[in-house]
């Protein structure tokens, strides 16, 4: 099912957390809401099921309106980060409990049960109770009973937030094995960005109530629509230095390094103040630019090295190689950095 | 235990000041079995004589099981209903979207704290209009509403307690508010549940002064006004018998108390008045 | 996989089918609105009906002459000597009083009436009308008298009944409203006037009236002065040295011994809270009743037996203070100790070496932690001691000879409970009254007293 958000805004009081914020998910698409903490994103979910009374907009399942449905009527299936299982019934019970507040046949919600049991791989622990479960199965149950009455539409807010590395990884996988096999349209709370980027179609990132840029993952990696949204994606993340357009290329600020400008961003005018973004994997052994500067770190990631430089004015950038035994802290390096790769913002963040 | 400070000071001279209160209990059960000769208190003979008055009704009183009696409806009434009227408002201030709810929870602040007695004078005369004098409905009535502020003050902290998730998962669910409550939440605060019921039964068990002057005599009298009657009446004095009926009187609560103490102490600490 | 794929099917039907398929049943019951006002109704019943009426019917009847002698609801019109003295001595009608008290006999037709009623034979009505019609007489006797000089002279059972009729005397009778009383009196004195109408009906009235005489009463009173004196004693005394000093000294002891002591010592300290009133007071009583264990005890000593609780007022003074301090104490007891508690174990550890640290630690650590718990049980108990009354009742009655009435207990001898019989409503009302705004007046303060703010955070689910 399409969920569409139109100019949706929200506030508690005179405190307005979002304003006129346009969303479309995709029938059976899985989009990730990624974002910073407290920039809204549970909001919206909140407003998506019914939870928040949107202060304006509309809100639509398909081409029904259910801006002023009743959460109980709007049929979404929610799991919520600390799962909230009901802590005193089984885990068949839980699971039940949507199908028995349908009134639905005991015999059809047994059916329904085990079935759905099936599909998340619980079916040994129907007969226990949540407090007696693992953080991981705890998860399935609480996708089993999320998804056993057929939502048009599973929420998921920070699901895997509470589980330990290793767990994440596996519950990673098999939520997107579970959404796409059921074919239901998802929304993932998160502001993990390679949460965002590993399990979903698509990734809706937010700041300060606002969506910046909705775009693949792939798509927004490569092609960062603010300084923002490139600061968030990628790990180790991008590092930004300050520079000033200068007879059509870039020179760095306090410092004795010149860019050209790539050939993806419009040439700025003499003199605009200008942010750069290089990407660890864009500055190494290869390039058509070079930068000077000292080895002020080196983390060691097995496979492959992380290097901290630090330019003359301080800045400092970051770089990501195969594990190289010519490099020692305080070398200073000259390293090569391919000038299509870098990214250009304007001072207030825009892409330029 | 805090560091290697001696405590054994400090266990005696509290063994000192808890002496009467200790001494007092201890006779309150010695002297109901025992006689003990003028002047002396070391009992030197078991008997039962002094718990008489269960098969045998005094002239001029109830017998002992009607008062009994009364005193259960009493207190078990009282509980019912500050159970039930706390449970939904508690859940009201806690959870839900209503209108002056702040209101209610400040005006809910100050019953608790006001001093309901004052205004028996008013509830007196107002009983005695509706022509529900000397009757246990208009006691358990009042001391319901007394003790009612207390039970939805306690009753908002347990649903405080219960994880707001929890409810919206019901209502995604499909559940009504009220569904939720019955279903999801309620089950959750069972606990809080019993603790104040018991706390409330215990209040009503004890209560003195309300059906003393709201219905003192007749049918509706209860075992605290029955007791107090009879130590009040200066031709029957008899120490040994007022005690016996005192720790038939008592029996439950001491029961109630041993098992449940440590549920009971946060209640009694959370304020209660007195 | 089969459940998946199912799954798959359902997630792309449209939704009006699906919920035809799961009807939900939700009405109002699923509005916060709607359930929460249902919720609240029950609670906002009883407030109604045991705290705002009696709030506004104390203040009402504070303004009343009500006693048990005029009745709650109202009352009725009743002359009786006493009343017409009244008349006399207060409204100076001494003469309207004497004519009103007098025995009277008038022949009017509304006695003729009533003897065809009963029967009596035509032809002496008739007579009695033709030849009496309009006459007063002062006393039976001269009725009587002319009665049997009518031509049909009527035997003397018959005379008795007739002049019975005639009877228009207001002496000793009731009148259930002020009209039938007025039309009463104007049977026999028809030129009444309004003044003197207003003042018949206000002698006789025997309901309570509006009055402010309640409250100049309580402040002209020396039994006020001496009564508040008591109660602030009482209060402080008991506050002072039982619901905060020494519920501390059982809270910072008991941190101090092993857990199994302590909790021994604490329930202890639980039993007088815990115990009926009744049973409670009545072990103090054990212990200093003259046949009690302190006279038997001290009598081995060649101390003279005595009922200790109520031979002085000092004495009186101690057991009252001692019976409420010891079940105040434990409120504050369970209170300090879970503040103790919270405080980190590190500060102590840091602080202890030896005996000497243990009043720094007192001092510096603990005492500071306890400011705002002690501030709540102040204010919380201040309200309670205020208006307690079951211990006192119990315990001395307010004796001897008045030493230790405090003012709650002054309502309840004044207004629910006293010797004399007649108890006093209105006064007791207006005594209550002094109570009741005080109580409001320190809730609110506890109101303040509390993070208010804090505990009314806005409900998350907006529905
Ligand atoms: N009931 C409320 N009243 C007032 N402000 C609120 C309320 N709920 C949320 N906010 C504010 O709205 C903003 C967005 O909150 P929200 O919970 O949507 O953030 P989030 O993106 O989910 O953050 P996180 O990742 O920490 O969960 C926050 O600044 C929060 O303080
Ligand atoms: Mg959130």
């Amino acid at each position: 099912m399409r969920i569409l958000l139109e100019h949706f805004s929200k506030s508690f009081g005179a405190v307005k957390v979002i304003e006129d914020m346009t969303l479309e998910i995709k029938d059976g698409e899985m989009l990730a809401l990624l974002g910073p903490s407290g920039c809204g994103k549970s909001t919206t979910l909140f407003a998506i099921c019914g939870i928040h009374r949107v202060t304006s907009g509309r809100i639509l399942f398909g081409d029904r309106d259910v801006t002023n449905v009743p959460s109980q009527e709007r049929n979404v299936g929610v799991v919520f980060q600390s799962y909230a299982l009901y802590p005193h019934m089984t885990v068949a019970d839980n699971i039940a409990f949507p199908l028995r507040i349908r009134k639905m046949p005991e015999a059809e919600v047994k059916r329904q049960v085990e079935e759905i049991a099936g599909l998340v791989h619980i079916e040994g622990l129907l007969g226990r109770r949540p407090a007696e479960l693992s953080g991981g199965q705890q998860q399935r149950v609480a996708l089993a009973r999320a998804l056993v009455r057929r939502p048009n539409v599973l929420l998921l807010d920070e699901p895997l937030a509470n589980l330990d590395a290793k767990l994440r990884l596996e519950m990673r996988s098999e939520i997107r094995r579970i959404q796409l096999e059921t074919g239901i349209t998802a929304i993932l709370v998160t502001h993990d960005q390679v949460e965002a980027m590993s399990m979903c179609d698509r990734i809706a990132i937010m700041n300060a109530g606002e969506i910046i840029q909705i775009a693949t993952p792939q798509e927004m990696y490569r092609n960062p629509r603010t300084a923002f949204v490139a600061g968030f994606l990628g790990n180790p993340p991008i590092a930004f230095i300050e520079a000033e357009a200068r007879d059509g290329s870039l020179a760095v600020k306090n410092a004795d390094i010149r860019l050209p400008v790539p050939k993806n961003a419009t040439v700025p005018p003499d003199g605009t103040p200008v942010i750069i973004g290089i990407r660890p994997e864009s500055l190494g052994t290869e390039g058509d630019a070079t930068i000077r500067g000292r080895v002020s770190f080196i983390e060691t990631q097995g496979r492959e090295n992380l290097y901290d430089i630090t330019l003359e004015n301080g800045s400092v950038l970051r770089s990501i190689q195969r594990v190289r035994d010519d490099i020692a802290l305080d070398d200073v390096v000259e390293w090569k950095v391919r000038s299509d790769d870098i990214f250009l913002f304007a001072e207030n963040g825009e892409r330029l | 235990m805090i560091g290697h400070l001696r405590t054994w000071p400090i266990v005696l001279a509290l063994t000192i000041v808890s002496a009467p209160l200790v001494l007092m209990y201890v006779f309150l059960f010695v002297d109901t079995i025992s006689n003990a000769p003028a002047g002396s208190f070391i009992p030197n003979e078991f008997t039962l004589e002094h718990w008489s008055f269960l098969w045998e009704t005094r002239p001029g009183r109830p017998s002992i099981w009607r008062v009994t009696l009364n005193s259960f409806l009493f207190a078990t009434s009282t509980a019912a209903l500050v159970l039930v009227i706390s449970s939904m408002a508690g859940y009201v201030l806690s959870r839900l979207n209503v209108p002056g709810r702040t209101y209610f929870l400040a005006g809910v602040m100050v019953l608790h704290a006001f001093p309901a007695i004052t205004l028996i004078v008013a509830i007196f005369l107002v009983l005695q209009v509706v022509g529900l004098y000397n009757t246990l409905i208009g006691v358990i009535l009042v001391k319901a509403a007394i003790d009612m502020p207390l039970g939805i003050w306690l009753m908002k902290g347990f649903y405080d307690t219960v994880p707001w998730e929890i409810e919206m998962a019901g209502i995604q669910d499909g559940a009504s508010r009220f569904t939720v409550w019955r279903k999801l939440v309620l089950p959750q605060v069972k606990p809080g549940i019993f603790a104040l019921g018991l706390f409330a039964f215990l209040l009503g068990w004890g209560e003195f002064i309300l059906p003393q002057v709201l219905a003192p005599s007749g049918n509706a009298q209860v075992l605290s006004v029955y007791l107090a009657g009879l130590i009040a009446d200066d031709n029957n004095f008899d120490m040994n018998m007022f005690k016996s009926v005192g720790l038939f009187y008592m029996m439950p609560v001491l029961i109630l108390f041993f098992v449940f103490q440590n549920r009971l102490m946060n209640i009694y600490g959370g304020g209660s008045k007195g | 996989m089969n459940a998946s794929r199912d799954i798959a099917e359902s997630a792309r039907t449209p939704i009006g089918v699906r919920a035809a398929q799961s009807r939900l049943h939700l009405g109002w019951l699923s509005s916060s609105k709607g359930l929460g006002i249902l919720f609240l109704l029950p609670a906002v019943v009883l407030v109604v009906l045991f705290f705002l009426m009696p709030v506004a019917l104390t203040g009402v009847f504070a303004f009343t002459n009500m006693t048990t002698a005029t009745g709650i609801t109202g009352g009725a019109y009743q002359v009786s000597p006493g009343t017409l003295r009244v008349l006399t001595d207060r409204y100076g009608m001494g003469e309207l009083a004497e004519r009103l008290g007098q025995p009277t006999y008038v022949v009017d037709e509304q006695g003729l009436a009533a003897l065809e009623e009963k029967g009596i034979d035509k032809n002496i009505i008739d007579s009695l009308r033709d030849g009496l019609l309009g006459k007063t007489y002062a006393s039976r006797r001269e009725l009587e008298r002319d009665i049997r000089g009518l031509p049909d002279r009527p035997n003397t059972r018959t005379v008795k009944s007739i002049s019975e009729e005639f009877s228009r005397s207001l002496a000793n009778a009731r009148f259930s409203s002020r009209e039938s009383l007025i039309a009463a009196a104007e049977a026999i004195d028809p030129d009444l006037t309004d003044e003197e109408k207003e003042a018949l009906a206000a002698s006789t009235y025997t309901g309570w009236t509006w009055t402010t005489e309640n409250f100049r009463r309580l402040a002209s009173s020396p039994t006020t002065r001496q009564v508040l004196f008591n109660t602030l004693f009482f209060v402080a005394m008991t506050l002072v040295i039982f619901n905060t000093g020494y519920a501390m000294v059982l809270a910072i002891a008991t941190h101090y011994i092993p857990d199994r002591p302590a909790g021994i010592f604490r329930i202890i300290w639980f039993l007088p809270r815990i115990s009926p009133v009744v049973i409670y007071v009545l072990l103090w009583k054990w212990l200093a009743w003259d046949t009690g264990f302190l006279s038997a005890f001290l009598s081995n000593f060649g101390v003279r037996p005595r009922n200790w609780m109520l031979d002085t007022a000092t004495n009186a003074w101690f057991f009252v203070i001692v019976i409420n301090g010891f079940v105040g104490a434990s409120m504050g007891m369970v209170i300090f100790a879970s503040a103790i508690k919270a405080i980190p174990e590190s500060l102590f550890h840091a602080a202890s070496v030896d005996g000497a640290y243990r009043w720094q630690q007192i001092r510096h650590i603990i005492l500071p932690q306890l400011k705002w718990p002690i501030l709540f049980v102040t204010c919380y108990q201040t309200l309670s001691l205020l208006t307690s009354i079951d211990q006192t009742l119990l315990a001395t009655n307010g004796g001897p000879g008045g030493a230790t009435e405090v003012w709650s207990l002054w309502i309840y001898h004044t207004a629910l409970n006293n010797y004399a019989g007649n108890l006093q409503y209105g006064m007791g009302a207006a005594m209550a009254l002094v109570l009741v705004v005080i109580g409001i007046v320190l809730s609110l303060i506890y109101l303040r007293l509390f993070n208010y703010n804090a505990l009314v955070a806005k409900p998350r689910i907006e529905l």
